[in-house]
């Protein structure tokens, strides 16, 4: 039932779609990256941290937007004893 | 008639993209203010690819033009083409075979140092791009208006048109979104005033909706502004209140069907991230 509703009210529009393309550019445009490089940048932070420190889960490298200023997101959460 | 304001403004108007509507937000702000009784020059900078005489619907009065004054061929004041239909606005014609590359920003800027005591508004046409012209027409402006369409393009180019006024030291820039289709927002095929202002984060100027009788305006040369019944004139009318610091209320294009609002409801509760 739940998934039913999920599927009728998922937003598919065109409209959507404009505005989720325009976050990732925008943010790409503004900061000089590109999806690649965030791939790349990952990678390496994480490379270095494993050296140190165990790393578990599921680590998150992003930029996140406030307003007309971007900023890294590193989440990575690491393994207890 | 002499200037009404004591600080005389000079207002780019630009938008990256080409094609979006600056040069008819020049010339129907212009207008509409003009019509105020305020003293009003319009100054193209779109040299080689000149439009705003044509629709203002000067083109036959313009004898000389920007690149002569500033080579000393003719007086400012010479240059200065006087509106047929109203006394208080004047253009300044951009040169039709000429370049970017023949002006500099330092002449810009001395060519309005001379107008700011005779004017209470100085509208600059921005040409289309990032190069030598947009530069030249940033140079001598105090603020910014960028006009935008609701459309992923003209968002990017917008944008980026941004940076580059923030990097400029501009405190005052000011959006307008142009050909907006309230229908087709509705329907999930159009970004929303809100999306653009969430995507640029500037303050909003004005919105002016897509209209039929702008064509039909431009093709007389008159502006749409003096057309009473158009909704883009009276947008344009609009913004020419704000600039004038009065508080104008922007029509609401809200999701007003009720199946709208049920939707709305619906994905704000179920739709994933
Ligand atoms: N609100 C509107 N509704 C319908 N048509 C419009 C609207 N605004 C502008 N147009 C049309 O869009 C076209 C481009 O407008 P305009 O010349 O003002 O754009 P511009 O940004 O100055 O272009 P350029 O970058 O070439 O200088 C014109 O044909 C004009 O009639
Ligand atoms: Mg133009």
């Amino acid at each position: 039932m739940l998934d039913f509703l999920k599927r009728i009210f998922a937003d598919s529009s065109s409209r959507k779609q404009a505005n989720d393309r325009l976050r990732v550019v925008l943010t790409h445009d503004r900061t000089g990256t590109s999806s690649r490089l965030m791939e790349t940048l990952k990678e390496e932070i994480l490379e270095v941290i494993s050296r140190h420190v165990e790393i578990e889960g599921r680590p998150e490298v992003k930029i996140i937007r406030e307003g007309r200023h971007s900023a890294l997101d590193i989440n990575i959460p690491l393994k207890g004893r | 008639m002499g200037k009404k304001t004591e600080e005389s403004s000079v207002i780019v108007v630009t938008s990256g993209k080409g094609g979006v509507g600056k040069t008819t937000t020049v010339a129907n702000v212009a207008s509409a203010l003009a019509r105020k009784g305020y003293k009003i020059a319009v100054m193209d900078l779109d040299i080689g690819l000149k439009k705003l005489d044509l629709i203002l619907g000067l083109e036959n009065r313009v004898i000389y033009d920007i690149i002569q004054v500033i080579e000393g061929e003719c007086t400012l004041k010479q240059a200065l083409v006087k509106d047929k239909r109203f006394p208080e606005l004047y253009m300044l014609p951009a040169a039709q075979t000429r370049n970017k590359d023949d002006i500099k920003p330092e002449q810009v800027q001395e060519i309005c140092r001379q107008l700011r005591p005779e004017f209470d508004f100085i509208f600059i046409d921005c040409p289309a791009g990032i190069e030598q012209g947009f530069r030249n027409a940033i140079a001598a402006a105090d603020k910014a208006i960028v006009v935008t369409n609701p459309e992923v393009s003209a968002v990017r180019d917008a944008d980026r048109i941004i940076g580059m006024l923030e990097s400029a030291q501009f405190q005052d820039i000011q959006l307008v979104i142009n050909r907006l289709q309230a229908s087709m927002v509705k329907s999930g095929d159009m970004l929303s005033i809100d999306d653009l202002l969430e995507h640029l984060c500037i303050t909003l100027l004005g919105i002016v909706p897509e209209d039929k009788k702008v064509l039909i305006s431009t093709n007389k040369g008159e502006p749409i502004v003096l057309n009473e019944r158009s909704e883009a004139g009276l947008a344009f009318n609009n913004i020419a209140n704000r600039l004038l610091g009065q508080q104008v209320d922007f029509p609401s294009f809200e999701e007003d069907s009720l199946w709208g609002k049920i939707r709305n409801l619906g994905r704000n509760l179920f739709s994933k991230e």
